[in-house]
C-alpha cells in the first residue's frame, strides 16, 4: 500500500471494513445479475465523493486488467458471456471492497482497535502487514538494481535470475518481519497487555453514519432489484 | 543497587554446545554510561539480547546466572514486563519504523506503556528534541541516520531508567553521533545508566565512564581506558603509494537530482581522474548514496550529466548496461541485496575474472574457509567481507563502495582497508567511498568532496577528512 493513496480524512475504521464485507458480500451475491455493476460503480462513486479518490483512481488499471483476464478466461472456458460478466463483477467487488483499506493509515485503525478492546493479536496482524506492503514496492527496487550490480539481471539467464531475485528478497523480508515484532514487542506492545492508551481518539462523525447507510442503502437496492 | 549486573552468568544457544558467555560477570551503576566493547562475534549482542530479555523469550538457550536488572533477576521474566524497566535500542533502525510520521512512531511505546495523552505529547515533543526530529516529518522520506535517530527517540519517550543500545552510531554521521552521546551523557546525569554497544569507539570513548570488554565468554573491566582505547581506535595509516594518472574517468557537470519535487542534489560539478581514491564526506540525508547511485547509472540526472572516460565502447548512455557493470563494481550498504549464490565460493566466482583470482581473492578477505557455507548464513561482518569479495573480483575498473566498513571490528577493519588498498594499488583502479568511519577515512582517500546542501561545499585532500571528522566545527573545512 503506497502512502500516497492514504486519505487525511478516512472513515471511521470500523466502518470501513463493515462497508468492505458488506460490498464484497453483496456484489459476489448479485455477480450473475448483470446489473451488479451499477451497484458497484455506485459504491466506486460513493468512495470518490467521501475522499478516496487517490484509490478509487488506483485501483481503475488494475481492475481493467484482471477483468479482462479472468473474463476471457471464462468466455474460452464457458463459452457463456453472462459467465464473464459474472466473473467481471467479482474481480470488481473486490476491487471496490478493498479501497477503504488501501486509503487508510494503519495508525487509524490500530488506535481504532485499541480503543475497542479488539484482540492485540489482530492489531499486531493488521499493523505488521500494512507496515510490510509499502516496504515491499522499495525492496524489489533494491532487489533488482542490485541485480544488476552484480550482472544477474538478464532474463536470459533464468536460473541466475530467480537466484538473485528471490533470495535476497526472502531474506529481506524475513530480516525485516522479525526486526519488526521484536522491535515491537521491545516497545512494550504484548498480545496480553490489558492496559494501552490511544494517543489520537478516532471518533465517530455523523459522515460516518450517512456513509454506512448509503451503503446499507446500495446494498438493499442491489438484492432488491 | 546496580541498574545492570550479570552474576556468573554462562550462556549457550539452543542446539549449540559452544558457550557464548562462560562465567561472566559485569554490571552498570545508575549514573553511568557504559561502553560494551569486543570483536565480532564475541557476544556483545548476546549481552544486550539477555539484558532485554530477548533471551530466552524469543531466542531460546541454556542459560546459568543471574541476569539482575534494578537488582531483579530476569531470566524468567516475560519480554513485556522485562522493557519496562529496560528500553532497548536495536539494530537495523529502517526496520523497525512502523508507522508514517516520526509523532506516531514516538507516541507507539508510550500507547503500549498506557501514557496519558498529555504525557505522550510531552514525551514526543522531549524525544523529538532531543534527538532534533520534527514530529510531522514522514517515516519513508528520512535518512539512514535519521532513522537512526528516530528509533532512539522513541526508546527515549518511554523514560526507562535503564537504557542499552546496540550499535546506535552504525548510521550516524559525526555531528548524530555527537548528539547522540551528548544526550546519553546528560541522561546518564540525571540519574539513568546507559549501556552502549559499538565499534566506533574513538567516538564513544569520550561520553562514557566505565568500559568492558568482552572475549572468548569472560567479560572483564577495562581499568586504563586510554591505553585500551588507544590501541583499538588507532588512526589507520594509509599504506597505499599509487599515484593518479590524468586521464579523467568520470566527469560530473552541474549534476541536480529530484524526487517528487524534493530536490536532493542541486548543482554537483567534480572530475574524477583515473586511479584516484575519492572520499565522499557530509552529513546524513545530504545525498552521497544518491550521488553514488548516479555514477553507478543506476539513477537518471534530473539535471546535467556525467561524462565517462573509462572506455569510448561503454558509451554515454545514463542507465547502467551489463558491460557497464562489469567495468564499474558496487559494493553496496546492505550486503544482503547483493549474495544470492549457494556456497560462499561460488558467489565470488560468480562473474569473477577467472576461478583462480576469485580464490585468491578470497585468501585475500579471510574467507576461504568459509568457501561452502551460504552466504546469508554468515555474520553482518562476514556477509560485508563476501560481497566486497564478489565485486572486487570482477575486476571493476572504478569501485564504489558504500559504507564498507560498517560492522568491523578494529582489527577487522585495518584488514578490509589493507586490501582495498593492495588492490587498488595491483589493478591501479579508481576508488570512490563513502564512509562514516573516522579510523579509515584517511586511508582511503587522495581526495575528499564534502557535500552540503545539495552542491559541493569543498574540496581537498586528506586534509579536508581529516578536519571533517576531528574539527567539531564542519563548517571550519571550508
Amino acid at each position: 500500500m503506497s502512502e500516497k493513496l492514504l486519505t487525511k480524512h478516512p472513515i471511521y475504521p470500523l466502518i470501513g471494513l463493515l462497508a468492505s464485507i458488506l460490498i464484497i458480500i453483496f456484489g459476489l451475491i448479485t455477480a450473475k445479475n448483470p446489473e451488479c455493476i451499477w451497484f458497484l460503480g455506485g459504491m466506486w462513486l460513493l468512495l470518490l465523493v467521501f475522499g478516496y479518490w487517490r484509490a478509487c483512481l488506483a485501483v481503475v488499471p488494475v481492475s481493467v486488467v484482471f477483468c479482462a483476464v479472468f473474463a476471457g478466461i471464462t468466455y474460452a472456458v464457458s463459452g457463456d458471456i453472462n459467465a464473464a460478466y459474472a466473473a467481471v463483477n467479482r474481480i470488481l467487488a473486490v476491487c471496490v471492497a478493498v479501497i477503504p483499506g488501501l486509503a487508510l493509515p494503519p495508525i487509524v485503525l490500530v488506535r481504532n482497535f485499541s480503543a475497542l478492546n479488539l484482540p492485540r493479536m489482530l492489531t499486531l496482524g493488521m499493523m505488521i502487514t500494512l507496515t510490510f506492503f509499502p516496504l515491499l514496492g522499495g525492496e524489489v527496487r533494491q532487489v533488482r538494481e542490485a541485480m544488476k550490480t552484480r550482472g544477474a539481471g538478464s532474463f536470459f539467464s533464468p536460473k541466475i535470475f530467480y537466484r538473485a531475485f528471490l533470495i535476497p528478497l526472502i531474506m529481506r523480508l524475513v530480516n525485516i518481519s522479525d526486526t519488526l515484532a521484536l522491535s515491537v514487542e521491545t516497545r512494550g506492545f504484548s498480545k496480553d497487555a490489558k492496559n494501552c492508551s490511544v494517543y489520537k481518539t478516532v471518533s465517530l462523525r455523523v459522515v460516518d453514519i450517512l456513509f454506512l447507510l448509503l451503503v446499507i442503502a446500495g446494498a438493499v437496492l442491489a438484492v432488491v432489484l | 543497587m546496580k541498574a545492570i549486573e550479570l552474576k556468573n552468568v554462562t550462556f549457550s544457544y539452543e542446539g549449540y554446545e559452544a558457550k557464548v558467555l562462560d562465567d561472566a560477570c559485569f554490571s552498570v551503576e545508575y549514573g553511568e554510561v557504559a561502553l560494551l566493547s569486543g570483536f565480532s562475534g564475541q557476544g556483545k549482542s548476546t549481552v544486550l539480547s539477555l539484558l532485554a530479555g530477548i533471551i530466552p523469550n524469543i531466542t531460546p538457550g541454556d542459560i546459568k546466572g543471574e541476569v539482575l536488572i534494578g537488582g531483579e533477576d530476569i531470566t524468567e521474566r516475560k519480554m513485556s514486563d522485562v522493557c519496562r524497566k529496560v528500553g532497548v535500542v536495536l539494530q537495523n533502525a529502517e526496520s523497525q519504523i512502523i508507522q508514517q510520521l516520526v509523532e506516531d512512531e514516538i507516541a507507539f511505546g508510550c500507547e503500549n506503556f498506557a501514557f496519558t495523552c498529555d504525557k505522550i505529547k510531552d514525551c514526543v515533543d522531549r524525544a523529538c528534541r532531543q534527538m532534533q526530529l520534527n514530529p510531522q516529518w514522514k517515516t519513508r522520506t528520512l535518512s539512514g541516520g535519521q532513522k537512526q535517530r528516530l528509533i532512539t527517540a522513541a526508546t527515549l519517550a518511554t523514560e526507562q531508567k535503564i537504557l542499552v543500545l546496540d550499535e546506535p552510531l552504525a548510521n550516524l554521521d559525526k555531528p548524530g553521533a555527537e548528539l547522540l552521546m551528548n544526550t546519553l551523557r546528560q541522561l546518564a546525569l540525571s540519574g539513568y545508566a546507559v549501556l552502549v554497544v559499538e565499534h566506533r569507539l574513538d567516538m564513544v570513548f569520550p561520553y562514557v565512564d566505565a568500559v568492558w570488554s568482552i572475549s572468548n565468554g569472560k567479560i572483564t573491566a577495562v581499568k586504563n581506558k586510554q591505553e585500551y582505547l588507544s590501541a583499538q581506535a588507532e588512526h589507520i595509516q594509509d599504506t597505499c603509494c599509487l599515484h593518479k594518472v590524468e586521464k579523467t574517468v568520470l566527469r560530473l557537470d552541474h549534476i541536480g537530482f529530484s524526487v517528487k519535487g524534493h530536490e536532493i542534489l542541486q548543482d554537483i560539478s567534480f572530475e574524477i581522474k583515473k586511479g584516484e581514491r575519492v572520499l565522499l564526506l557530509g552529513e546524513n540525508g545530504c545525498g552521497k548514496t544518491t550521488l553514488m547511485r548516479l555514477i553507478a547509472r543506476l539513477y537518471q540526472p534530473s539535471k546535467g550529466s556525467i561524462i565517462q572516460g573509462i572506455d569510448a565502447k561503454l558509451g554515454q548512455k545514463v542507465k547502467g548496461t551489463s558491460s557497464w557493470f562489469k567495468r564499474v563494481g558496487m559494493v553496496y550498504q546492505n550486503p544482503n541485496y547483493q549474495l544470492f549464490m549457494p556456497t560462499v565460493q561460488q558467489e565470488v566466482a560468480f562473474g569473477a575474472e577467472s576461478a583462480e583470482y576469485a580464490e585468491k581473492i578470497m585468501q585475500m578477505f579471510g574467507i576461504a574457509h568459509l568457501a561452502e557455507r551460504h552466504p546469508q548464513s554468515l555474520s553482518e561482518g562476514q556477509k560485508r567481507r563476501v560481497s566486497i569479495a564478489s565485486v572486487v573480483a570482477t575486476k571493476p575498473s572504478v569501485l564504489l563502495l558504500d559504507e564498507p566498513t560498517v560492522g568491523q571490528d578494529y582489527a577487522g577493519l585495518r584488514e578490509m582497508v589493507y586490501i582495498l588498498n593492495q588492490l587498488h594499488e595491483q589493478s591501479g583502479n579508481t576508488m570512490i567511498t563513502i564512509t562514516h568511519d573516522m579510523r579509515c577515512a584517511e586511508a582511503l582517500c587522495d581526495r575528499a568532496i564534502y557535500i552540503e546542501n545539495g552542491v559541493v561545499s569543498a574540496e581537498g585532500g586528506k586534509d579536508l577528512a581529516h578536519k571533517y571528522f576531528y574539527v567539531t566545527n564542519v563548517l571550519k573545512c571550508k
